[in-house]
């Protein structure tokens, strides 16, 4: 991959600009792209093939348009069957070829879920044949359902909490395996055989909702940056994943769904109210340096930061230890709308997603 | 010694008398339509101004102003898109965030404030023609800045204060006062990153505090001089 851009940035290989409003990134497969939009409040989910062309659309529900309208998710694809959520809480199932629907619930109608303050934005997780989603009721916190079919596995009350934006990752232990997401002020860690809450994490703080990242696995550690209530923290996971153990945790951390990066003993991320990018140490959860760079969203690919800020520029950086070494940047002039997307790096193209946009940079 | 003493005491009392002289509400003012480029800015109709304005997000913001007193602004509120204009007569502004997509009119103190934006030449420019009173206040700073404070009680009963920089003779901040839920509010805008666009002076930075907490700030990418724009659209729109 490239280590340094020329000042324009890198080759703008092509352009999609027909994705309607939607802040949501792209998932690249082997024969295709995928990724969401709103077009006059009817959420779609678009294929396009390598080159940007268009090859269909399938209306999935209504998208989310109260604020920030727009569609939210990243499709989730596997083999031939594409997942997708809308801000109003369907959650479909489509074919990758065809674009036909398979099957699709309601997470409010048909599990009594309440539409979190952004609308539903989790990007559904698929493991095995199973698809977990999170409806957010007093009863049905979070729900596994039969991926082939839509039919209900498990339904577990978790906290019977609201849902709050969070898409879920899998932790795989020789006992068990572990969904880790957040509900509105709660981490749960839910066993995937039957939906039983094995532990729970408490956000402390008024008026906390949004705890957006998907957190990090490693080595019986789970790392979170969450937008409000207790910030950053580290928790030690036991051996069986039945308990957990707070490390360390920093309230000064206060990203809110720009995502973060590990790498070796530092997490990289930004800060939401002070506008700029940091690192923090893992041992003990310092704030150890920091960049101007505003505030936004970060990847990592190659050894190198992709960040994607909300004035539109994109920076290539070099983490060295607690530093990022701010290589090259440029600014995203096309798309429209506000720039909330992470970048995706997939064969040596980053895909930036700007509104209406889909920008394929080649960077290799 | 003794003559060395008189001179510098003549040297004080001249340096005194320019002092005197600076503190001249007609000299500032004239200084200051020179340092904007004002005889520039007289042969220009319209002003197209894009950018963002960051508060909390960062979002796109256009300002579209047509001579005399004509004013557009589109900017977008958690991405939702917003307008206030002035057409010369009327204040309006569309806020369909707040779950009303209807255009509504403008508070009085709120129009206020969009009449002196819409002022094309800025209310300063032929103030006793357009019917406002200007004093000047004294000397002052903005952010350790010299400047020259002054006091203008515009037509409409309006009043504000303009810090002028002592050196450049550019508007520093200006400063009035709003009324939110019954409470008096100080407005501060802070404008900065001057830049010369065809001979005429524009800050392409404007730094809004309210209550002396910063607000949100406009930040400009292009300003673009005498291009086409629709005179209607400065218009409350029927729905």
């Amino acid at each position: 991959m490239l280590k340094t851009w020329p000042s324009a940035g890198p080759e703008l290989l092509w352009e999609f600009d027909g994705l309607g409003n939607g802040y949501g990134s792209p998932v690249i497969t082997k024969t295709n792209i995928y990724i969401n939009g709103e077009i006059d409040t009817v959420s779609y989910l678009f294929a396009l093939d390598h080159t940007g062309k268009y090859l269909w659309k399938a209306k999935i529900g209504r998208e989310w348009i109260l604020n920030y309208p727009g569609s939210r998710s990243t499709p989730t694809v596997v083999d031939d069957l594409v997942y997708v959520t809308a801000g109003w809480g369907q959650v479909t199932c489509i074919e990758t070829l065809s674009g036909k629907e398979r099957w699709t619930v309601n997470m409010m109608t048909d599990f009594h879920g309440t539409a979190p303050r952004f609308g539903f934005s989790e990007s559904v997780l698929v493991s095995g044949n199973t698809l977990y989603c999170s409806p957010g009721s007093p009863d049905t916190n979070v729900v596994a359902l039969d991926r082939f079919t839509g039919k209900i596995n498990w339904i577990s009350k978790g906290a019977g909490e609201m849902t709050s934006y969070c898409s879920p990752m899998l932790i795989s232990l020789p006992q068990r395996n572990i969904l880790v997401t957040f509900s509105k002020t709660t981490m749960l860690g839910i066993d995937t055989r039957d939906g039983t809450m094995l532990w729970s994490y408490q956000q402390e703080g008024e008026g906390i909702d949004c705890q957006v990242n998907t957190p990090v696995y490693e080595n019986g550690t789970i790392y979170s940056v969450a937008g409000n209530g207790n910030g950053a923290f580290r928790l030690q996971l036991s051996d069986d994943g039945t308990r957990i153990n707070e490390i360390w945790r920093n309230g000064r951390c206060d990203n809110l769904m720009g995502g973060f990066i590990k790498v070796n003993d530092y997490i990289y991320t930004s800060g939401y109210e002070i506008r700029q990018y940091y690192t923090l140490e893992t041992a003990g959860g310092k704030i150890v340096d920091s960049v101007k760079f505003d505030r936004g969203t970060i990847n990592y690919a190659d050894s190198m930061l992709y960040l994607y800020n909300e004035k539109g520029q994109v920076g290539l950086f070099k983490p060295n230890g607690p530093k990022m070494e701010q290589i090259s940047s440029f600014k995203v002039t096309r798309g429209t709308k506000a720039h909330f997307s992470h970048p995706v790096i997939c064969n040596g193209i980053m895909y930036l997603r700007h509104g209406k946009s889909l920008l394929a940079y080649k960077i290799k | 010694m003794k003559n060395q003493f008189y001179w510098t005491v003549v040297f004080l009392m001249i340096s005194s008398i320019s002092g005197a002289q600076d503190i001249n509400l007609d000299s500032i003012l004239a200084r200051h339509y020179h340092a904007i480029g004002i005889g520039n800015l007289l042969q220009v109709n319209t002003i197209i101004m894009t950018g963002t304005i960051i508060q909390q997000d960062v979002m796109p913001a256009k300002i579209t102003r047509m001579r005399p007193d004509k004013y557009l602004m589109e900017f977008d509120v958690q991405d939702i898109p917003g307008l206030q204009g002035y057409d010369g007569q009327t204040a309006w502004f569309t806020a369909p965030w707040s779950g009303n997509p209807k255009p509504q009119v403008m508070p009085d103190d709120r129009a206020k404030d969009l009449r002196c934006r819409a002022d094309f030449d800025g209310v300063l420019y032929n103030w006793k023609g357009k019917g406002h009173n200007v004093e000047l206040v004294g000397r002052d700073s903005v952010e350790k800045a010299p400047a020259y404070k002054l006091k203008i009680i515009k037509k409409d009963g309006g009043v504000e204060f303009y810090y002028l920089d002592a050196a450049r003779f550019t508007i520093l901040k200006r400063v009035f006062y709003r009324m939110v839920r019954g409470q008096e509010v100080m407005v501060e805008n802070y404008y900065r990153d001057y830049q010369m666009v065809q001979g005429a002076l524009f800050a392409f930075s404007l730094e809004t505090h309210f209550g002396g907490q910063p607000y949100n700030t406009l930040q400009f990418d292009t300003i673009q001089l005498n291009q086409p724009a629709d005179a209607s659209s400065f218009r409350m729109p029927v729905k």
